[in-house]
């Protein structure tokens, strides 16, 4: 290592806390429809401040929970949830957060979605005007400024979503499924993208995603999730996020295969332990 | 556009047809011919009959407008604030199947026989039908989107703002289109007591001294009343919810 002050090449304000540390996280929603619900239990891992992680698992095992958790939009029934060394707030200004069905609002125009964050902040009407300006224009999204976000497509608006996250300058970027709906190339494309943005802000980046490939290539950190309740199987580190051609490597084919196995595994593992509890649910 | 407008014209000229149709074959005072009806129009909005008209528009307006004001609000905050939400619930819906009609009568003995009780009585039914809407809209709002605009540094007011009131925009319009139908209604009715201003008090009068000609002049003022209020609302949403626009 060189004899710079600060480790792992972090900007020189860092302060030695972890940019997300999350410990012995449990979320309880206690008005399931059936009872309380345990959505996360004991969950715990930490990242790194501009490294980016990738959330995988079932349907149903509490990637968003956790999301929203670290978003501080839940709070944890116990356990801690640190951002860079602060117990996590619901305003924190440097989080930003993108939902799975983009959460843009349909009254609003391109433009007044994208400023919606820095009007909400009181910033002066100028620079409000320059940024939005410069992230949609980064984008490719000043033509279409006018629009609604029903007369955009899938991948537009997707593009708007992360657009309205990028003005507030975040620090930490939460994702949830965020390119889920689009077809496979605009699929590849956005991720290209938001590599290529990552790699200019280094922004914390924490990704959910039902897709290995989508893992793999978007996180330099690959937490493997299994549910009933929601824990961490395995964290798996993926140095090669980001390098040039990424896809193609050798590197790229193995994790992916062996998170499948993990997932496969895990899957035959968890009906077969239901089924010996509740016989009469496969049946059901 | 224009396609629309053939429609328009197609469909009056088959209403006046029929009417004039059924006119002659009944040949009686109750129902006049086109032109003698519109003859009478023209007679009466020059005279007495734009007095009442515009006492009943004003008060239609003005009890829709406090209807509004009022509704709108509240709505939205028993939307969002689940505990006033849980308290007000039974509140309004044991009032709301009663018909408020019946109130006319305790309307005139606390607020007198003027235009308060009526614009009251008709602010009132307007109001329950706002609020309701409102409410239900407010509810349905989607938890993701207030979780989003929260994310980005949103305040309790930001949210009201932001979101709330938006969504349910078009539903007020929805709603507004419905209501003013019962307000004119309702307003008819009221006009038939203690007031001799109005188009319910002229269509009365009128019709007590068999002046059907001018009975109709009046029922024409009525229905361009309620023809000239759609339009305001029709033009009023297009430029509030641009975004619903096909
Ligand atoms: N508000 C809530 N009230 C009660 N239970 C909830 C609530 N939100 C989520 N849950 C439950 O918590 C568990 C985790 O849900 P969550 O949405 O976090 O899963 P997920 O991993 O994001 O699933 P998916 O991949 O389908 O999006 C589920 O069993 C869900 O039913
Ligand atoms: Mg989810």
């Amino acid at each position: 290592m060189s004899s710079s002050p600060s480790r792992r090449g972090s900007p020189p304000h860092h302060t030695g806390d972890p940019a997300v540390r999350v410990q012995d996280l449990s979320v309880i929603f206690s008005h399931g429809p059936g009872g309380p619900v345990e959505a996360l239990k004991d969950v715990s891992f930490s990242l790194d401040e501009g490294q980016t992680c990738a959330l995988i698992g079932p349907s149903g095992c509490g990637k968003t929970t956790l999301l929203y958790t670290l978003a501080g939009l839940i709070k944890p029934s116990s356990g801690r949830v640190m951002i860079k060394g602060e117990p996590v707030r619901p305003k924190r200004r440097d989080t930003a957060l993108i939902l799975q069905d983009y959460g843009l609002l349909p009254w609003k125009t391109v433009w007044k979605n994208v400023s919606l964050g820095l009007e909400i902040r009181r910033v002066p009407r100028e620079e409000q005007q320059q940024k939005v300006e410069e992230v949609l224009g980064s984008l490719g999204l000043l033509a279409m400024r006018d629009r609604f976000p029903g007369q955009l497509s899938g991948g537009q608006r997707q593009r708007v979503a992360i657009a309205r996250a990028l003005t507030l300058d975040p620090d930490l970027l939460l994702m949830d499924e965020p390119f889920s709906s689009l077809d496979a190339l605009t699929r590849e494309e956005l991720q290209e993208s938001l590599v290529e943005l990552w790699q200019v802000k280094r922004p914390t980046l924490v990704v959910v995603t039902h897709s290995i490939e989508e893992a793999v290539f978007l996180g330099q950190k690959i937490i493997i999730m299994s549910g009933g309740p929601g824990r961490v199987l395995y964290e798996l580190d993926n140095p090669g996020v980001g390098s040039r051609g990424y896809r193609r490597t050798a590197e790229y084919h193995r994790l992916t295969t062996t998170i499948r196995d993990l997932l496969v595994e895990n899957r035959l593992k968890s009906t077969s332990h239901r089924a010996q509890h509740h016989p009469w649910e496969s049946i059901g | 556009m224009w396609n629309k407008v053939l429609l328009y014209l197609t469909a009056i000229l088959l209403l006046l047809l029929g009417w004039w149709a059924l006119a002659l074959v009944l040949d009686s005072n109750a129902l006049p011919t086109p032109p003698t009806t519109f003859e009478a129009f023209w007679v009466a909005i020059g005279g007495p009959l734009k007095v009442h008209l515009a006492a009943s528009l004003t008060r239609v307006v003005v009890s829709i407008i406090l209807a509004v004001l009022l509704a709108v609000p509240t709505g939205l905050v028993l939307g969002r604030v689940k505990w006033l939400d849980w308290l007000a619930g039974p509140l309004i819906f044991l009032t709301y199947p009663v018909p408020k009609i019946v109130f006319l009568p305790v309307f005139m003995a606390i607020f007198g026989l003027g235009n308060l009780s009526k614009v009251l009585l008709v602010g009132l039914i307007v109001f329950y039908q706002m609020l309701v809407t409102t409410w239900d809209a407010a509810r349905a709002i989607s938890p993701q989107l207030i979780y989003s605009v929260t994310s980005l540094g949103a305040r309790e007011w930001d949210l009201y703002r932001h979101v709330l009131f938006p969504a349910v925009l078009p539903k007020i319009f929805t709603a507004l289109r419905i209501g003013l139908g019962t307000a004119i209604a309702v307003l008819f009715i009221a006009e038939n007591y203690a007031t001799n201003r109005g188009l319910g008090f002229y269509l009365l009068e009128t019709w007590s001294r068999g002046a059907y000609d001018e009975m109709y002049a009046g029922i024409i003022a009525m229905g361009l009343m309620g023809w000239g209020l759609y339009q305001v609302l029709g033009w009023l949403e297009r430029k509030a919810c641009p975004w619903m626009a096909d």
